[in-house]
């Protein structure tokens, strides 16, 4: 906050120069979204490619510069890009030095290990919005919040049983995205509970055996994508997946394909997935 | 080739065989009921309970103790064919490249067409596992694949093979998790489908082994006797490897990589007491079996609740670098290679001008890689602002590279040196791997550790590994193969550790992915500075050492009536040779083969001195690895490719050519 506020004095200029709105980088596919759903001028980010598939919304404007891959972003076409400002995570500080000689950067975090995603998504979208000026960010928020409690009253209605978000690696495992991550954080703002409650990693993965799907006998299953289509149906075919309670009493959900590393807009996608997936199964 | 027999493991015949087939047996039987009695329970009401706890035995817990029994058996067979066809006690499905080979085609195929499975799925793990095979035999051919060679050739294809998936599977991003968890050998099962078709698979693959028992008897005598005796001696051999590598690629299309298994179940059969062809044919699968069996029981016992410890594939290669360390005694290579079989193509007469005209060359290539490259309005020398705009991303990854390639070519020149053989490089001596395994470590202690601590921790790690290779082969008086083979056995172990924190899947695994692909693109100052003082306090002494470094090649007994201490002197330049490495790998990643090909260059242009040779070496090495950055950068713009994959990439086919040429 503090070093975000000394480099607006700093810099006159970004906030002079209104007529043409800043234009603003990143890294992070996270903090992507999030400058879109706000309504940024974004001028380049990482792995545009890979986004469309994986996140799909919002959409990436054609003008924005495509710097390869997150693991090896191209700072020349960072350069050529000619960003005001510069947002970056955690994740990817190592690159904060480099980035800092092309404009100022201003770091946030959503993922912080024991931190619980959502209210960092929040705080790194207003504090974006501020910087901008953009007021969406505030209206973002306060909608998103606001979506979340209709589709909480709407979901008491429902069966009470516990959700269990995953992702199929392959035919005989799966990512589960624990009560840390943002999926988790979605479930319990909706008053759903997780099925899973065991341990997880680091932003709430871990590759975990077919086999602990008996497990959770009462839970619903939501197969958030994208997943090989192979192992899908390997998985779906097989007699272990038949005789699970879950799969006899229709309690399957594959909703769409969703960046699981997410932000706020992350987020409001996977609450309407369910709120349409839920009201789709409710009304037969 | 002479001196097969002795190629075999020979222990005291225990006195009772049996003994050791009981205790295996009974281990399994005790790990199997604990597993049954320990497995976790199913919170719901009674009947539900039962109703999954009845699905997960028949159809997860049954199935999955049936496949590790069947692959078990099925990479002990293997192995212990391979073992026999090639001579060679340490040939497996892992040292021979067959199981990365493998795992590329798969990942390759899932690439181009994302729907594989079946059939087509093993077709194509068998085709790559075949041509990684028959690479790694191309390239030993000419030396009689000779055990030391064939291992070597085996380890850079399969660092090569790991590093291509490795580099697919980050451009594919989050797609190809399920190649992680695969290809670390997870056997979790769903159903019995896979038990259905790998069985009847060990079940040709050991009636075909029962029918070729004469002629694998025969191969166990030198090649004139096994022909005297009437054996079609290639036409055999091929059949014998082809059934073993079908055999592998089979089991690696199933569950994965399960690392060793075909090293450890033979040596384990010759421990319960086999001795003869037919035993021990017969022994090695059933000690694979029982082994891969014991380590998934307790992967799943040890492992919290319904999750796994680890995958099995990836704790099964934890036993690859002990065993291999445990075996080396017995292996001999039967074609040893000096650097006074490499021929001398020429000497130049002024080493003095032709070292000062590659110096030009390779400030041409320096500013050439500066200036030239595409902006976003197409291809432009950068000259003016444009270029002061650029100078602070190109340089420090110019230097990072250009200073991990001289310090790569100085460290190859020391090994090829000390060790007195040619093929010695920072990646066969398991050191840049240890490095990797120093720097898992920190990811763990961390969480994210700062460039400083993860070039301490790769340093530590690398130091570690060298010091093991030392310590290990020291009481041999650090005979070339011996050195060589203890770094084997070192990156196998390395790379197990590493392959068990990728399977995790988590961002620790994201960090390793990167530092394997190898890339400059994070260089800062930081990087550039650390390459430039290194190279300053590390290869600078070198040159000081030119005495060493023409009396070591010549062997241990010459360099001691030249009143030359050899273990000290060895062990200096040795532990100079580790830190450059470590230094570069950190710049770079792991593998890029400049240890390899600079020094080789520098002598086929025909520099004598060590001094004039290492000087060479260096230009070279620090151009190559440029080039290699320059391209890594420009070739698929915006998007990067890893510069250490690139090198690899050039030095791969050079290896090629260098091994396939007459010695």
């Amino acid at each position: 906050m503090l070093s975000g506020a000394a480099a607006c004095l700093a810099m006159p200029g970004l906030l002079r120069a209104q007529n043409t709105p800043p234009r603003v980088a990143t890294l992070d596919w996270a903090f992507l979204e999030t400058l879109m759903a706000i309504g940024a001028n974004v001028v380049a980010a990482t792995e545009l490619r890979q986004f469309r598939q994986v996140a799909v919304k919002p959409d990436v404007s054609a003008g924005t510069a495509d710097l390869g891959l997150r693991g090896t972003p191209n700072f020349e076409v960072l350069q050529f890009a000619r960003p005001d400002l510069i947002f970056n995570s955690n994740f990817y500080a190592w690159a904060d030095p480099l980035m800092a000689l092309i404009a100022p950067v201003e770091s946030h975090a959503i993922y912080k290990p024991g931190e619980s995603p959502y209210p960092l998504a929040e705080q790194a979208m207003l504090a974006m919005g501020r910087r901008l000026q953009l007021d969406h960010a505030r209206r973002f928020v306060d909608e998103l919040s606001g979506r979340l409690d209709r589709y909480k009253t709407f979901l008491a209605n429902g069966d009470g049983r516990p959700v269990l978000p995953i992702n199929l690696g392959d035919a005989r495992h799966y990512r589960v995205f624990g009560s840390d991550s943002m999926f988790g954080e979605v479930l319990k703002r909706l008053g759903l509970q997780n099925a899973w409650q065991g341990a997880t990693s680091y932003s709430a993965m871990a590759p975990v055996g077919i086999e602990t799907l008996a497990s959770m006998p009462d839970a619903w299953i939501i197969f958030i994508p994208p997943h090989p289509q192979d192992a899908f149906d390997a998985l779906t075919q097989s007699a272990f997946w038949k005789a699970l309670p879950a799969v006899r009493d229709n309690r399957v959900l594959t909703i769409g394909s969703i960046n699981p590393y997410g932000a706020l807009p992350a987020a409001s996608r996977f609450a309407d997935f369910l709120a349409e997936g839920f009201a789709r199964v409710r009304n037969g | 080739m002479s001196g097969t027999a002795d190629a075999f493991i020979h222990l005291r015949r225990p006195s009772m065989p049996v003994f050791y087939a009981a205790a295996f047996g009974a281990a399994c039987v005790i790990a199997f009921i604990l597993l049954l009695a320990l497995r976790p329970h199913i919170p719901a009401d009674p009947a539900t309970a039962e109703m999954l706890d009845r699905i997960l035995l028949w159809n997860s817990l049954a199935p999955r103790a049936v496949i590790a029994l069947v692959a078990g058996a099925a990479l002990g067979l293997a192995g212990a064919l391979l073992q026999r066809v090639l001579r060679n006690p340490i040939a497996d499905a892992s040292t021979l490249g067959i199981a990365s080979g493998a795992e590329l085609a798969l990942t390759l195929g899932l690439t181009f067409s994302p729907v594989l499975m079946g059939a087509s799925r093993e077709v194509v793990a068998f085709a790559g596992g075949f041509a990684a095979v028959a690479i790694v035999l191309a390239l030993s051919w000419r030396r009689g694949l000779d055990p030391v060679t064939v291992a070597i050739s085996g380890m850079i294809v399969s660092l090569i093979a790991a590093s291509l998936s490795v580099t697919l599977v980050l451009s594919r991003g989050e797609y190809a998790m399920s190649i992680h968890i695969w290809g670390a050998g997870a056997l979790s099962q769903q159903d019995w489908s896979g038990v259905l078709s790998l069985s009847p698979r060990l079940l040709i693959g050991a009636i075909a082994a029962l029918l070729l028992m004469r002629p694998l008897n025969m191969l166990a005598l030198d090649d004139s006797s096994a022909r005297s005796l009437g054996v079609a001696l290639q036409a055999t051999r091929f059949g014998i490897l082809l059934l073993a590598v079908w055999l592998s690629a089979s089991v690696t299309a199933t569950v994965g990589i399960i690392g060793f298994l075909g090293l450890a179940a033979p040596a384990a059969a010759r421990l319960c007491g086999a001795r003869t062809t037919g035993e021990i044919m017969f022994t090695a699968p059933l000690t694979g079996a029982a082994l891969l069996f014991l380590a998934d029981c307790l992967t799943q016992i040890l492992g919290p609740g319904f999750s796994d410890l680890a995958p099995t594939g990836a704790a099964t290669a934890l036993l690859g670098g002990p065993l291999l360390l445990a075996l080396l005694p017995r292996v001999h290579g039967f074609s040893p290679v000096t650097a006074a079989s490499e021929a001398i193509l020429r000497q130049i007469r002024k080493p003095a001008t032709v070292l000062i005209l590659l110096a030009i060359l390779f400030a041409f290539a320096f500013i050439a890689t500066l200036v030239i490259g595409p902006t976003d309005h197409g291809w432009s020398a950068a000259t003016g602002p444009l270029f002061f705009d650029l100078l602070p991303f190109r340089l420090p990854r110019i230097l990072a590279a250009g200073g991990a390639g001289a310090m790569l070519a100085a460290s190859g020149f020391i090994m090829q040196r000390v060790t007195g053989n040619p093929i010695a490089s920072p990646e066969v001596l398991g050191v840049s791997t240890g490095g990797g395994a120093g720097l898992t470590v920190a990811l763990f202690l961390f969480g994210f550790p700062s460039p400083p601590v993860m070039l301490a921790s790769m340093a530590l790690g690398a130091l570690a590994a060298f010091m093991v290779v030392i310590a290990v082969s020291g009481r041999a008086g650090l005979v070339a193969e011996r050195l060589l083979l203890a770094g084997i056995a070192i990156t196998a172990f390395s790379m197990a550790i590493i392959s068990m924190v990728l399977a995790q899947g988590d961002m620790r695994s994201f960090v390793l992915l990167t530092w394997i692909s190898g890339s400059t693109n994070r260089a800062g100052n930081f990087e550039a500075l650390t390459a430039m003082i290194a190279l300053v306090v590390l290869a600078a002494p070198v040159f000081g050492m030119g005495r060493w470094l023409s009396i070591l090649p010549l062997g241990a007994t010459v360099s001691k009536s030249l009143g030359l201490g050899v273990a000290a002197s060895r062990l200096l330049l040795a532990t100079i040779a580790a830190l450059m490495t470590a230094i570069a790998s950190f710049l770079v990643g792991p593998l890029s083969l400049t240890g390899l090909i600079a020094p080789h260059l520098a002598r086929l242009i025909g520099f004598q001195q060590p001094r004039h040779q290492l000087a060479a070496a260096m230009l070279i090495g620090a151009g190559v690895l440029m080039a290699a950055d320059w391209l890594s950068r420009v070739i698929i713009y915006p998007y990067q490719v890893p510069v250490g994959l690139f090198a690899a990439l050039i030095g791969g086919p050079y290896l090629l050519w260098l091994l396939g040429r007459k010695a």
